[in-house]
């Protein structure tokens, strides 16, 4: 076997290697719509938090359940049971990426969650504009 | 206007040695590309001196608390300790490129000190790099476009605040409060990792540009082999200060935030670590060459140390541009300097590809082309031009592989050194790529707007899925790690290491392999043996096998170049870095792979099997904790002692007890799984209740009253002594809100990891009286739920009867329904029975206080058909006890990863040492 026939064969397992888990990784966030076309199949969904439903979270009833709304991309609004403690910043975020599925209850119920919270390089002069 | 009581000549003083020091670096890159060395020298040293002092000044700024300055007013306020000055100067983008400025200054002063035969041309992409940082700090406004952001822009400057009524007051540093303090550097960053974490890591990234430039001079002169020598310590330079840098990076994550690991593959983790490996990939290209005649793979040779510094700029690119916006955890800056970051990155990225075609002309064209297809950007077409210059680049980089930097040396024998270490750098560079590609995957996105119909229409035709996702231009790398980047890194990396243990005793030129095997065959025994240790102690799911097999390679490439340290080893350390460094970097990725495949989180929540209000906690990672209870938690006790506030954190004590066996006796009666057992035997309770089930319980199906109230909670095991405290923390964050901070408890052999998930930092409110909100929950018969250190469990319902109304207080036609609450406190049990009220048509609300249990009840609603009522429930504040909901997790084996650290950076700079030493040797013997 030459040498540049086995550094082809590495070359081309690793390319397929890479393809495979872009495939399989890469998930696309859809609106409320489409997940709850669907439930129970697992969807990525992303939005921002209503400010104006509160954020349940009662750790003495349910340590692992947090209750929120999320409005999509689109403009819907639906409550969300998301299965963890409330995550901290939670009412700061600025965008949330839910995973999981509809329910036939009418809730989201997400099993994994990533925020995008205010940068903590923020340059915004929030004091000088509002205050003065 | 005069303004009071501002520094305005330091604004001044700071805006013109910027400007110089732009100017400066401006006039040594002509003067070096003309071969005026003298003139290019001390332009160079008035830029390095220029930089130093706006360093220097704003160092003055921050210690003289000059908030008319934003970036001091910023970053800095009255509260913050000094120490953590060096944290405040790099906490904002500005900071961050002085700092990288500041490196690349002293390893260019240094490069200018040496004056090796590379200086002008080494000096030229220096000097140019320079240049494009300069202008990041210009901070110059053309109408509303900004070139760079300025250091010494004064708060009244800011284009925010411009027009502000308060602008026009010539005191306002003394009429308006908000100036006698600044914002305050963000509590995050306060912290000593990030005093040593940047600095390392910023070192590392000016490292790159010096091997960069030594690759670029040797294609500008076309002395292909001659730049190999001085560019090789520089390059293992870079190697050990970047690593050290990325991993201080983990161990901060690790440490300070409470991400759960050291290492998430998050887009900023990213982008460091592919330089490296591409670093890394590249000088082992160069260790190839240095030991040959004729040069081989000279195109990689030469391209690697290249791709290495346009990947730095990539990742600055995108950390600083704000284009990875939504997809990341992390924040990131959108300053409005993306163009500009942009013309950096592109510009770098031509001379790169440009060089390395031989002749002038074919680089005229090429650039030419590639100058076209930016004519496009500027018509507004971005992704288009740029996808056009990026194919222009390309094309010129298959032309130069193919013909200008082809080399037809004969093929290297298979058992030579140079021939793995070839394979290896190559398996390094896929790793590299793969990572690049899942991490840019926002900026794909931007590349597949222009073309969103073609993919609409190809997906109308061929009706694939996938070009719907394509066309729809949104798509984010994935959450699960082991498909985004496992399934491909980790096969890679068993490769890798297998070829780092073998490689260390092949020799240049050709080896006898049947010698070598002999010379194997003990670390091959000692790692099978030492996985087998691992596979017999641990518990491996079937789909680990390549985590096992990973495991096993790194442990191989370990023990094999340690065995070739100690049989090298005559007294001397100078040729010995490599095996040192591989035996480092080898434990360095066992002890990552060991301790997060087998990390164990023991917090799992107990109070589920009571509660029968929820029905999903199979993913429950979290405890609950109650101030003063003390619960079983892996092999501790734990018990919540209580919560004090120092400076910005609040602290959460909690005490860690050993773990003492629990023995039952034969007819002791427990309550387990919501049932009442009793004992068969006697015995010691094993770890979990359903292992000694099956021979040491029978089930009461029907206790009587006597034996429900004997029976206790089934544990295995009682706490002992207290063993140790931890303090998982919250800081007081206005900025940023509040973030838990984690506290470990190190072993030698094992981490014990804890962090705080949910914690009051401040009393509740209550009302006048004391009563906390109410809340409002559905029940069922037989539910049950904790309020406060009480359990609540709804026994029954039932009517009242007649004789019972008066002392109610109903009316002869109310319907009334008790609920028959059992409240249990430690041994007292206590039945109360609030009243669900309905007069007439209309429900009357009916308050019902347990008195001496601090609670009060009252039922909203009652659902006949499937008998549930919706109760609200309210604590007094005189029973309610703090609790904190908490996580910890065991990381067995970390301490290799440290280690591995260690050696690994000791490695690198005994190579760096050793190669200077060479070199001196070498230039002698001319």
């Amino acid at each position: 076997m030459k040498r540049s026939h086995l550094v082809l064969l590495l070359l081309v397992a690793s390319m397929m290697g890479m393809f495979i888990s872009f495939i399989t990784s890469t998930s696309r966030s859809v609106g409320f719509d489409t997940a709850f076309a669907d439930p129970g199949v697992e969807y990525k969904v992303s939005g921002t938090l209503v400010a104006a439903h509160p954020v349940e979270y009662d750790a003495q009833v349910n340590t692992n359940l947090t209750k929120f709304h999320l409005q999509d991309k689109q403009g819907d609004i639906r409550e969300v049971w998301l299965q963890q403690s409330k995550p901290t910043g939670l009412e700061r975020s600025e965008s949330i990426d839910l995973y999981g599925y509809a329910t036939a209850e009418g809730h989201f119920h997400a099993t994994d969650m990533l925020m995008k919270c205010p940068s903590k390089y923020n340059e915004q002069n929030h004091l000088l504009e509002t205050d003065v | 206007m005069e303004y009071l009581g501002e520094w305005l000549w330091a604004a001044h003083l700071g805006r013109a040695l910027v400007a110089l020091g732009f100017v400066s670096a401006m006039v040594a890159t002509v003067s070096f590309v003309r071969g005026d060395i003298s003139l290019g020298r001390k332009a160079f040293q008035t830029h390095a001196l220029s930089t130093f002092a706006v360093i220097a000044l704003i160092f003055v700024l921050f210690f003289g608390h000059r908030y008319e300055f934003q970036y001091i007013w910023k970053h800095l306020n009255n509260e913050m300790p000094m120490r953590f000055v060096l944290s405040a100067f790099w906490g904002g983008q500005e900071g961050g490129f002085l700092l990288w400025m500041f490196w690349h200054n002293v390893l260019a002063l240094l490069v200018l000190w040496r004056a090796d035969g590379w200086q002008r041309e080494v000096m030229t992409v220096l000097s140019a790099i320079e240049m494009f940082l300069g202008v990041m700090l210009l901070g110059v406004y053309f109408g509303d476009f900004q070139l760079g952001l300025d250091p010494f822009m004064l708060v009244r400057q800011a284009p925010a605040n411009l027009g502000l009524p308060w602008t026009a007051r010539a005191d306002y540093l003394t009429s308006i409060p908000q100036f006698a303090d600044g914002q305050g550097l963000n509590p995050l960053l306060q912290n000593y990792w990030m005093t040593i974490h940047p600095p390392t890591l910023f070192l590392g990234f000016a490292a790159t540009s010096v091997p960069f430039a030594y690759a670029i001079g040797a294609l500008w002169r076309r002395d292909l082999t001659g730049w190999i020598q001085p560019a090789l310590p520089w390059s293992f330079f870079g190697v050990g200060i970047l690593g050290a840098g990325i991993l201080m990076g983990g161990a901060w994550a690790y440490e300070a935030l409470s991400f759960g690991g050291f290492w998430a593959w998050d887009p900023v983790e990213n982008s460091s670590l592919v330089p490296w490996m591409v670093l890394v990939a590249g000088a082992h290209l160069l260790l190839i060459n240095r030991n040959r005649k004729e040069p081989t793979a000279l195109f990689s040779t030469l391209y690697l140390p290249v791709l290495a510094f346009l990947l730095v700029l990539y990742s600055t690119f995108l950390t600083k541009s704000g284009i990875l916006g939504d997809t990341s955890v992390h924040s990131f800056v959108d300053s409005g300097i993306l163009p500009q970051l942009l013309a950096y990155l592109l510009s770098f990225v031509a001379l790169g590809h440009l060089m390395l075609l031989r002749h002038v002309e074919t680089r005229k064209a090429y650039g030419g082309i590639a100058l076209a297809s930016l004519a496009l950007v500027a018509a507004g077409f971005h992704a288009l031009g740029i996808l056009a210059f990026l194919a222009v680049m390309a094309a010129a980089a298959i032309r130069a592989f193919r013909r200008d930097l082809k080399t037809d040396a004969e093929e290297d024998a298979l058992w030579s050194r140079e021939f793995w270490m070839f394979v290896g750098s190559l398996l390094l560079v896929l790793g590299a790529i793969h990572i690049t590609w899942q991490t840019s995957i926002p900026v794909f996105n931007h590349f597949l707007a222009p073309f969103s119909s073609v993919f609409t229409w190809a997906a109308d035709l061929t009706g694939w899925d996938v070009m719907n996702t394509l066309a729809q231009h949104d798509m984010a790398p994935g959450t699960d790690l082991d498909r985004t980047y496992h399934l491909v890194q980790v096969p890679l990396a068993v490769l890798i290491f297998l070829m780092i243990g073998l490689t260390q005793w092949l020799k240049y030129k050709n080896t006898d392999i049947r010698t070598v095997r002999t010379k194997v065959l003990r670390a091959y025994i000692a790692s099978a043996v030492v996985t087998g240790v691992l596979l017999w102690t641990y518990d491996f799911a079937w789909h680990e096998v390549p985590r096992v097999a990973l495991m096993y390679a790194t442990l191989f490439a370990a023990f094999s170049n340690a065995d070739y340290f100690v049989q090298m080893w005559k007294g001397q350390l100078d040729a010995l870095g490599s095996p040192l460094a591989h035996v480092g970097f080898a434990l360095t990725i066992f002890g990552a792979v060991l301790s997060t495949a087998q990390k164990d989180i023991i917090s799992l929540n107990r109070i589920g099997d009571i509660s029968t209000l929820n029905e999903e906690l199979n993913n429950n990672t979290d405890l609950l904790m109650m101030q003063g209870d003390t619960l079983p938690m892996g092999p501790y006790f734990v018990s919540y002692k209580e919560r004090r506030q120092e400076g910005i954190h609040v602290l959460f004590d909690m005490d860690y007890y050993e773990r003492t066996p629990k023995s039952y006796a034969q007819g002791d009666i427990v309550l387990a799984e919501g049932m009442v057992w009793q004992a068969l035997e006697d015995h010691v309770a094993s770890p979990l209740f359903d292992d000694d089930v099956e021979d040491r319980w029978n089930f009461l199906p029907f206790p009587t009253k006597a034996q429900t109230e004997r029976a206790t909670r089934w544990v295995n095991g009682t706490p002992g002594d207290l063993e140790f405290t931890l303090s998982p923390r919250i800081q007081l964050n206005a900025r940023m809100g509040n973030a838990p901070e984690p506290d470990t408890r190190h072993f030698l052999t094992r981490d014990l990891y804890t962090h705080i998930k949910w914690g009051r930092v401040t009393p509740p409110e209550t009302d006048e009286e004391g009563w906390l909100g109410g809340q409002s929950s559905s029940f069922a018969v037989g539910d049950s739920m904790f309020v406060g250190g009480v359990l609540l469990t709804i026994d029954s319902l039932r009517v009242i009867r007649d004789e019972e109304r008066a002392d109610r207080g109903l009316l002869d036609d109310d319907l009334a329904l008790a609920a028959c609450l059992g409240l249990r406190r430690g041994r007292t049990v206590e039945v109360h029975d609030p009243l669900y009220i309905v007069r007439g048509n209309t429900v009357v609300p009916d308050l019902y206080e347990a008195e001496g249990w601090g609670l009060r009840f009252r039922i909203d609603a009652f659902n006949p058909a499937d008998e549930t009522l919706d109760m609200v429930v309210w604590e007094h504040q005189s029973v309610r006890r703090d609790f904190v909901v908490m996580q910890a997790v065991i990381f067995p084996q970390i301490n290799w990863l440290w280690i591995g650290c260690i050696l690994m950076t000791l490695g690198s700079f005994l190579a760096v040492r050793f190669r200077l030493r060479q070199r001196k040797t070498s230039r002698r013997g001319h």
